[in-house]
């Protein structure tokens, strides 16, 4: 093949399920030396795509139209020894979650030397130098040791660079990263795809990578295709993209990337006299581990929140963010000091005696479906901790409260009769928001509201809590990662790591002028869009 | 700290054999608790029903001295473990022998039963579950989804009548169902007390013929019965680690089939294993049964006399082995699953 | 994800294997409800004139050693065969579940005790243990079955308490308690429903495996005795002449297991794949 033969073509390739299209006439090519970016939210046909270049459609999806070269060569001609040759030799994939592409009951060593004798008629002890070296060029510390690692003894990022090992060995000329680096903190993730992209640059491969973060897109590729229900919509160099989306999906998807002006004036005025609704004063919250170490997962935690404020407690994965806003739900026992609610410590309180409380301390979920019984209908789930409120004791009222809280979250009032499986993802995260809101509550724990959403249901949430921080003079403690969402929601900031608050301040001091390390590491993760538009 | 220090200094298997020995320790006491009681739910004296209505009152007070049956119920159970610990389950009322020595010269014809039954069992179902989930619509796969269902409902007794009756009766072409060996052929010196290996020692091929012989249709019946529940559960297992993101992630990345198996097969092990344990229990009150038919001479058939002819010393004595042996069987099988499971922390 | 029991009648009718089951099901509810009319003759009246006749217009499945009629005794003991495991299995559902449950929901010592104890009678090969239990207890239907819900209650509560482990810990378990719901409303309203699927299909399958532990049991003379007709013990009866070439007593008791166990095996199968959503897309 000559230098510029495109490394892979796709040409009007459709897939369907049945009599189910999933992806419609896409066409695309991807040059060597380039990062092809392609963007779409859930169900665009992103991951089908990916498989498909491989000749590996999942569940009986079948190929109806077009076809796919690589480096010249059309898929669907090839034998299968040659196809076998090409996955992983010529193109090589990484999909999301490292640790369950990971054989659990084998070396991490082994494995990556597996792929290179797959392609190169090699020896196991020589497959496993080679191997040991790569993982030192992908940043594995100690590779030889990390060799005999069994996968559950490696962190999240450790593993991830282990699979691009395996992506890398038997030097392709093309990388397909699926969402690579979903579910890795940002630190890392920033780590990882430095290296991908750097080693990609480096040996002159082509690298796609298949993402529903914008910002990723900006930092890393060159062009950019988006994908919308099985088609692509749009097609541009990054930049072009960035500045001026040509389609209105583009735009849409532009803007509900983009942070929330800052929030509205502090309830209180500065210097008021009056004492914070919740107050939470060296928090402390050990765990023993099964080996028998105590981890102090909450180590002297202190701040306070004034009422009709949000104070956003952000960190990564490991943090202890979480198990604090479980101590304050009173979901987990702590250990030492005090969480005082309205001046009156509640730790101290027996259960019996906090219940009636619940009524004005909510929580809202992380995960908006596992956090709902599933065989629950949403007139159920929502009218639930009503019990907790005494007027609540009619049917008639209750059934009121309920469409009232459903109207309040933006839900159509038919969903009342839905059970949990049948919403989608930004539906039940507003059941969930609607069920916390029920009893009208002084204070609301948002754990991770915007997680695992895609860009422009996580916009609708964020307007979500806005309005209702404006309506209710809602008093929250937001936790959570994504540092987009704290631009727009939060009037204060504490930044959490190994359990501890290494800086807290008003948000927008912390983002213009971070002051501890940690605090700047975390932000120059941060792939925000804006960085790039506005250039 | 230091003691926790040499501890993980030692070996994993070494760490893992150590860490499960103590735990056999009351379940063991449990087990002689068990078989203890089982004698006390007899109605009425147990003297009595053990001497049968030929007693006269001294043999009575003899037995009940003898038994410790004079003390309150923890003297009475103290003095049974201690006769157990030394070896003494009593006398069997049908044989007049010491229980323990009837059940020693049964058991090699149990275990060899045993052996064969679950070595073909797992060959069978372990093949035909992976070949089934490989090539899915394929005859095994069929062949699989209907054995599955039928041999869970098929009684073992019954499947050994119908074969004596099809092979033996009918046709003509299999060993008579009685015994282990020919009457005409001499066993073989007991070496390890399976006639197949010990003939094969002794290099006595017609008494390896014979007795292999006798094997095939008591083997072939608790095959038969056993293979469908391991067949289905390797089956389940095999097929979602087959489905599962690492497998799927090593066809992407261009390992062989072949290879595919192998660790799809190596992921799926100790499950496996658990259930083959499980099994053995089984195939040992199965071989009750089955032995009954087959006049088999071994533990099996000794414990139908025992309740036939209410020899209770003969039916404790029995439990009582049997449940040590399935302990002990358990113990191994929990080894080899931590063995091959490297995930578990010790 | 979200079944109701309404439509699961459906769901059976759309899949050949399942309407099978229901069938044989059907045909012994019949035998059990109608059995005086469906009998040919007496069950239990021995006619030494009529011995081991083979199958023929008077005795349709012909007659066994003593001269009872085979086919008469097979539909009788469709009373007997269920009734002994519907209850030993309702018997260890009702005490296992809730067990399961609270066990499975609590932690502390009680908890561990009770599975230990469990534990512990299942590392007892089932059919040794029975047929120990059985023969010191005396051999009567009521024995059996009480010795059936002995060795089953373990199975349930198992089940439900590694369901109830799993879901004590889930999200939404937190989320109700969050909500005001007190202890005894998070294990009956919210654990309870969730994980009762595996043991309503256990209950299924402990039928069949009641059916042929007490058939193994009386085969070898440690379960229920004649006269009584019982699948079981007909076998046996015809077990000596099977090697003489005399099929027929045996073999159509035996037939009669294999339907019954097989009956509720398929349905077993459905209720699986009706409460697994993997099973039925695959479909």
């Amino acid at each position: 093949m000559t230098a510029d033969t495109p490394l892979l073509e796709v040409e009007n390739l459709s897939v369907a399920y049945g009599d189910r299209t999933v992806l419609h006439d896409i066409t695309l090519s991807l040059r060597p030396d380039e990062v092809l970016g392609i963007v779409g939210e859930t169900g665009a046909g992103k991951s089908v795509l990916a498989r498909a270049m491989l000749d590996l459609l999942p569940g009986g999806g079948r190929v109806t139209g077009g076809r796919i070269r690589v480096g010249g060569r059309d898929l669907a001609t090839l034998p299968e020894p040659e196809r076998r040759a090409l996955r992983g030799g010529t193109v090589a994939l990484i999909g999301t979650d490292a640790k369950s592409l990971l054989d659990p009951v084998r070396t991490v060593g082994a494995q990556v030397a597996d792929v290179l004798r797959a392609h190169r008629r090699l020896g196991a002890a020589e497959a496993k130098a080679q191997a040991i070296e790569l993982f030192a060029k992908v940043g594995i510390v100690d590779p030889e040791k990390r060799a005999e690692a069994s996968p559950h003894q490696l962190s999240g990022g450790m593993a991830q660079r282990v699979v691009i090992a395996m992506a890398l060995i038997a030097e392709p000329s093309v990388i397909l990263a699926d969402d690579a680096t979903l579910g890795l903190d940002a630190t890392i993730q920033v780590q990882v795809l430095d290296l991908l992209v750097a080693r990609c640059r480096e040996l002159g491969m082509g690298a796609v990578i298949i993402t529903h973060d914008l910002g990723i897109v900006a930092r890393y590729c060159d062009r950019v295709e988006i994908m919308r229900d099985g088609r692509i919509v749009e097609e541009a160099p990054t930049a072009r993209f960035l500045s001026a989306p040509a389609t209105p999906y583009g735009a849409e998807l532009l803007g509900a990337a983009r942070a929330r002006p800052a929030p509205m004036a502090r309830a209180a005025a500065k210097g008021a006299t009056e004492r914070p609704l919740v107050e939470v004063v060296n928090l402390v919250k050990h765990f023993t581990t099964g080996s028998g170490h105590v981890v102090r997962a909450v180590d002297d935690v202190s701040f306070a929140i004034p009422a009709g404020e949000t104070l956003a407690l952000v960190g990564e994965s490991g943090s202890g963010k979480t198990t604090v806003g479980q101590c304050l739900a009173r979901l987990l026992d702590s250990d030492g000091g005090a969480v005082l609610f309205r001046d009156r410590d509640m730790l101290g309180l027996p259960e019996k005696a906090f219940r009636p409380l619940r009524r004005d301390i909510q929580m809202v979920f992380q995960e908006p479906y596992v956090a709902l019984n599933p065989r629950w209908t949403v007139e159920r789930l929502v009218g639930e901790p009503l019990g907790l409120d005494p007027e609540m004791a009619g049917a008639e009222a209750r059934r009121a409260r309920v469409r009232e809280m459903l109207e309040l979250t933006r839900l159509p009032a038919r969903l009342a009769e839905a059970y949990p499986h049948e919403l989608t993802a930004g539906e039940q995260k507003r059941v969930g928001m609607a069920r916390a809101l029920a009893t009208r509550p002084a204070f609301v724990v948002f754990d991770e509201p915007t997680t695992a959403l895609d860009i422009r249901v996580r916009a609708q949430i964020i307007d979500l809590v806005r309005e209702l921080q404006r309506e209710m003079r809602l008093s929250t403690l937001f936790i959570t990662h994504d540092l987009n969402s704290v631009r727009s929601l939060a009037h204060s900031v504490a930044v959490m790591r190994h359990g501890r608050i290494v800086e807290m301040g008003e948000t927008e001091r912390i983002f213009a002028a971070p002051s501890h390390d940690y605090t700047r590491m975390l932000l120059g993760a941060e792939l925000p869009i804006e960085r790039y538009t506005a250039a | 700290m230091t003691l926790s220090d040499t501890w993980r200094k030692l070996p994993r298997p070494l760490r893992i054999v150590l860490g499960r020995l103590p735990m056999v320790i009351p379940q063991m006491f449990g087990v002689i608790f068990v078989t203890f009681m089982l004698a006390r739910l007899l109605p009425g004296d147990p003297a009595l029903l053990m001497l049968g209505n030929m007693a006269t009152e001294e043999s009575i007070a003899n037995l009940r001295a003898q038994l410790g049956l004079d003390g309150t119920l923890w003297q009475q159970f103290a003095h049974y473990m201690l006769q157990v610990l030394h070896g003494d389950l009593g006398i069997s009322l049908f044989t007049s022998n010491p229980v323990a020595t009837d059940l020693m010269e049964r058991a090699p014809a149990t275990l060899e039963l045993v052996f064969y039954s679950m070595l073909l069992t797992v060959l069978i179902a372990v093949t035909v579950s992976v070949v089934a989930v490989v090539r899915p619509r394929g005859v095994a796969d069929y062949f699989s989804r209907v054995y599955g269902l039928a041999a869970g409902a098929i009684p073992d007794f019954w499947v050994g009548l119908l074969l004596i009756f099809l092979f033996f009766s009918t046709l003509g072409i299999a060993a008579a169902p009685f015994g282990r060996i020919d009457p005409l052929v001499t066993p073989p010196p007991a070496v390890t007390g399976f006639y197949t290996f010990d003939s094969l020692i002794a290099g006595d091929l017609s008494a390896f013929r014979s007795s292999a012989g006798r094997l095939v249709l008591p083997v072939i019946t608790l095959t038969i019965v056993n293979a469908g529940a391991l067949m289905k559960m390797t089956k389940t297992t095999f097929a979602e680690i087959w489905r599962s993101d690492f497998i799927r992630h090593q066809r992407a990345s261009g390992l062989p089939s072949r290879w595919l198996v192998r660790n799809a097969l190596r992921n799926s092990l100790p499950p496996i294993i658990t259930l083959v344990g499980f099994l053995v229990g089984f195939l040992l009150g199965a071989a009750v049964l089955v032995e009954t038919i087959f006049s088999w001479g071994g533990l099996g058939q000794y414990a139908v006399q025992a309740v036939t002819y209410s020899d209770y010393p003969a039916l404790q004595g029995f439990v009582l082995v049997a449940a040590v042996f399935i302990l002990v069987v358990y113990l191994v099988v929990d080894i080899l699953y931590e063995l091959a499971d490297p995930r578990i922390e010790t | 994800m979200m079944k109701t029991l309404a439509d699961f009648p459906a769901f059976v009718l759309r899949r050949p294997a399942a309407l099978l089951g229901l069938a044989l099901l059907l045909v012994q509810a019949a035998a059990i409800l109608f059995a005086p009319l469906l009998a040919t003759h007496s069950p239990i009246e021995a006619n030494p004139l009529a011995s081991l006749q083979p199958p023929s217009a008077e005795h349709w499945l012909g007659t066994d050693v003593s001269g009872m009629d085979i086919y008469s005794r097979i539909i009788f003991a469709t009373r007997i065969n269920l009734l002994i495991s519907v209850i030993a299995v309702a018997v260890a559902f009702v005490i296992g579940v809730p067990v399961g449950l609270v066990v499975g929901y609590r932690r502390g010592w009680a908890s561990t005790l009770v599975m230990r104890i469990f534990d512990f009678i299942q590392s007892f090969p089932v059919f040794v243990l029975g047929m120990a239990l059985v023969s010191v207890m005396g051999q009567e239907i009521w024995n059996v079955a009480i010795v059936l819900a002995i060795l089953f209650t373990p199975i349930f509560a198992r089940l439900v308490r590694a369901e109830a482990l799993s879901l004590r810990d889930r999200p939404f378990i937190a989320a109700a308690r969050c909500s005001g719901a007190t202890d005894a409303a998070i294990m009956f309203r919210h654990i309870l429903p969730n994980a009762l699927g595996s043991s309503i299909v256990q209950v299924s399958i402990s039928i069949g495996m009641a059916i042929l532990l007490t058939a193994g049991l009386s085969f070898i003379g440690a379960g229920v005795r004649m006269p009584i007709p019982e699948w079981g013990l007909m076998v046996s009866t015809g077990s000596q002449q099977m090697i003489l070439g005399i099929w027929w007593v045996a073999l159509f008791p035996g037939l009669a297991i294999v339907f019954s166990v097989l009956s509720f095996a398929l349905m077993a199968d459905a209720a699986r794949d009706y409460l697994d959503p993997r099973g039925e897309r695959s479909r």
